[in-house]
């Protein structure tokens, strides 16, 4: 078992990238128990988003100058088509049969896909992202890339940020009373229309800061990357228990921890050498996916509820 | 088209005049007529009770003041102004109401269920609460201050931090009235306040509801206790089938015969010919109303059905909508 803490620390950044995505599935799922599968593009054009900020600077700036407008366009943009979503595709097939939404919202992906394909310049294949230049961070047991520190301080922030918003504020509680009964928290006086919109809002925010965190990390961003990221931060989502944010988080650091361990050290046990490096991991995570649905199908932290399914 | 009885009580009292004015409210769900042409007025200060058998479209009517249904025809008004169609906006004008199946919500704790109640008296957005400045937190504490103000009033302080869920059946009845008090109502709707409570709690809701009178709001409630009703109500309205068949004082309501044939159901002929006389009280609308929907329901039994029709018929009639 060489370098754990390094697979672990590994593991971590993984699993905090996965759950500040997922954090944008299990809200807007919790409010109108919609599985929005377009929110892997929202994070994707967030990426674009932050891309462009960059480009529109002169060369030269330096990345740490460049990174608060990075995101602020990175997640405007995100919150912008993510809000879009929800107001021109969902709403109007709100308190339809349950399926449309669905399928409204596997075409909207395929949409966001093949608009930046078509329309971002040189977006027909990958685009390097800017880079923190330098050696990585050497901590001992353990090292981090200078672009991952971004990741570390932001998640576990949006994380409290998020906490303290929906537990503390009234917007929060108004949030909470819509999931929990939306035409009763209409009568309290809530516009539910506006708690939703919110929730989209919120989710693709923390999307647009995962996509900067991937760009960093992985050094380019392209308009496949939401496909494969979203998919396994609807898995994180899944595991936590779908619809409970703190699952969420919770849910991506299992899931980065899990496809860290399974890459390292799964090709160690006997009779498995075939098994593991990166190229399976995302066969681990979904593996997982799996277990969990059949030992604890409402999730880590979910709570078994036999009328909503 | 208001009826006669209303107009002394208008007068009488001293203050604020008219509440709640529904004028012709008319609900069809497709070819089911749930409520027709109903006037309902409530004045400042005032307990009104709503009665009627199961299925006579009570719940629906409350709906549609409450702007979860829109009315197919007809007028709602509050304190002069036509109210808006959807319910946030109409809590926000002033009217909160109860449920008949309680909707408290399951998982959040009793003072945050007022806090909800709160929500369209308070203003911070989504900046001040990230920011969490000293306006946020002000308003934060008077919110609360206001919420355990009401908990106090319907003796729930001592809960304040219990899941809703958890607390006793005629708790949560009074939560939810913490609850909708909280957003400062003018006017409160109740929905069977009492069902499935023992004599002492229908006493205590019965002294609760007072206490609201007496601080400013009026009261419209649906209740099946007559007694409850008849204690409590300045003025009963009743529906039968969709339709106002009478209103007037409590003793008024207690002696009518056609309110009696209502509740424990008469020949389909008595019913008719009691209806018409009641026309020279209550205006056109209740003089042939009775006989008239019995036929237009098409999920009513033709003949022999109208007898059970006016008592039970719940599931096929208006309390299917009621429900959703």
């Amino acid at each position: 078992m060489h370098d754990l803490p390094q697979q672990l620390a590994n593991g971590l950044i993984l699993g905090a990238m996965y759950g500040l995505i997922a954090i944008g599935y299990t809200m807007v799922y919790g409010i109108v128990q919609l599985i929005n599968f377009a929110h892997g593009e929202i994070f994707m054009i967030g990426g674009f988003g932050a891309l462009t900020a960059w480009l529109l600077l002169p060369s030269g700036t330096s990345i740490a100058l460049a990174l608060p407008l990075m995101l602020l366009l990175g997640m405007a943009c995100s919150v912008l088509v993510g809000m879009g979503a929800e107001r021109f595709a969902y709403r109007p097939l709100r308190g339809g049969p349950r399926l449309a939404p669905l399928i409204t919202a596997i075409g909207l992906s395929i949409a966001l896909q093949q608009a930046i394909w078509a329309f971002y310049p040189d977006a027909k294949k990958a685009r390097p992202f800017p880079q923190f230049g330098g050696d990585p961070i050497d901590l001992g047991a353990f090292s981090i890339q200078r672009g991952e520190l971004f990741l570390i301080t932001a998640a576990p922030l949006c994380m409290i940020v998020l906490a303290l918003f929906v537990s503390k504020s009234r917007t929060g509680r108004a949030m909470q009373a819509t999931s929990q009964d939306p035409d009763t928290a209409k009568l309290m006086g809530i516009n539910t229309d506006r708690i939703i919109v919110t929730a989209f809002a919120i989710g693709a925010a923390f999307a647009a800061i995962a996509a900067i965190a991937h760009g960093l990390k992985y050094g380019q961003v392209d308009f496949k990357m939401g496909f494969i990221a979203g998919l396994k931060a609807f898995t994180a989502a899944v595991l936590g228990g779908i619809g409970n944010i703190y699952g969420a988080m919770i849910g991506g650091l299992v899931l980065g921890f899990t496809e860290a361990m399974a890459t390292a050290y799964i090709e160690y046990i006997p009779g498995m050498e075939l098994f593991g490096g990166g190229a399976w991991k995302d066969v681990w995570a979904f593996v997982l996916l799996i277990l969990v649905l059949l030992l604890r199908p409402q999730g880590l932290l979910g709570e078994r509820v036999t009328d909503r399914a | 088209m208001t009826t006669h009885t209303t107009t002394p009580a208008a007068t009488g009292t001293g203050e604020g005049g008219t509440v709640l004015e529904a004028t012709g409210v008319t609900m069809r769900f497709g070819g089911l007529t749930a409520v027709k042409s109903v006037d309902l007025t409530v004045n400042s200060g005032e307990i009104v009770g709503l009665i009627g058998p199961n299925g006579a479209g009570k719940t629906t009517f409350f709906n549609c003041l409450t702007g979860l249904y829109v009315p197919t025809e007809g007028r709602v008004a509050y304190r002069g102004t036509v109210l808006p169609s959807r319910s946030h906006l109409v809590t926000q004008a002033g009217i909160a109401r109860t449920f008949q199946n309680i909707r408290l919500f399951p998982n959040m704790t009793v003072l945050e269920n007022v806090l909800v109640g709160r929500h369209t008296r308070t203003r911070e957005g989504l900046l001040a609460a990230l920011l969490r400045g000293p306006r946020f937190k002000k308003a934060e504490a008077e919110s609360e201050a206001r919420a355990m103000e009401l908990l106090e009033f319907t003796g729930l302080a001592g809960k304040r931090d219990h899941l809703a869920r958890n607390l006793p059946y005629g708790e949560q009845r009074k939560l939810e009235i913490a609850r909708a008090l909280a957003s400062d109502p003018g006017l409160l709707l109740l929905d069977e306040p009492t069902a499935g409570m023992n004599p002492q709690e229908t006493l205590a809701t019965q002294e609760l509801v007072f206490a609201v009178r007496d601080q400013g709001i009026a009261v419209l409630v649906i209740e099946h206790d007559m007694r409850f009703i008849f204690n409590l109500c300045d003025r009963v309205a009743v529906l039968v089938q969709g339709e106002k068949l009478l209103e007037g004082t409590p003793e008024v309501v207690q002696r009518d015969e056609r309110v009696i044939a209502a509740y424990l159901g008469t020949p389909p002929e008595e019913v008719a010919a009691a209806s018409r006389p009641g026309g020279a009280e209550d205006g056109p609308g209740a003089a042939d109303g009775a006989p008239a929907t019995t036929a237009e329901r098409p999920t009513g039994t033709p003949d022999p059905g109208a007898r059970n029709d006016t008592g039970g018929h719940g599931p096929a009639g208006t309390e299917g909508g009621e429900k959703a």
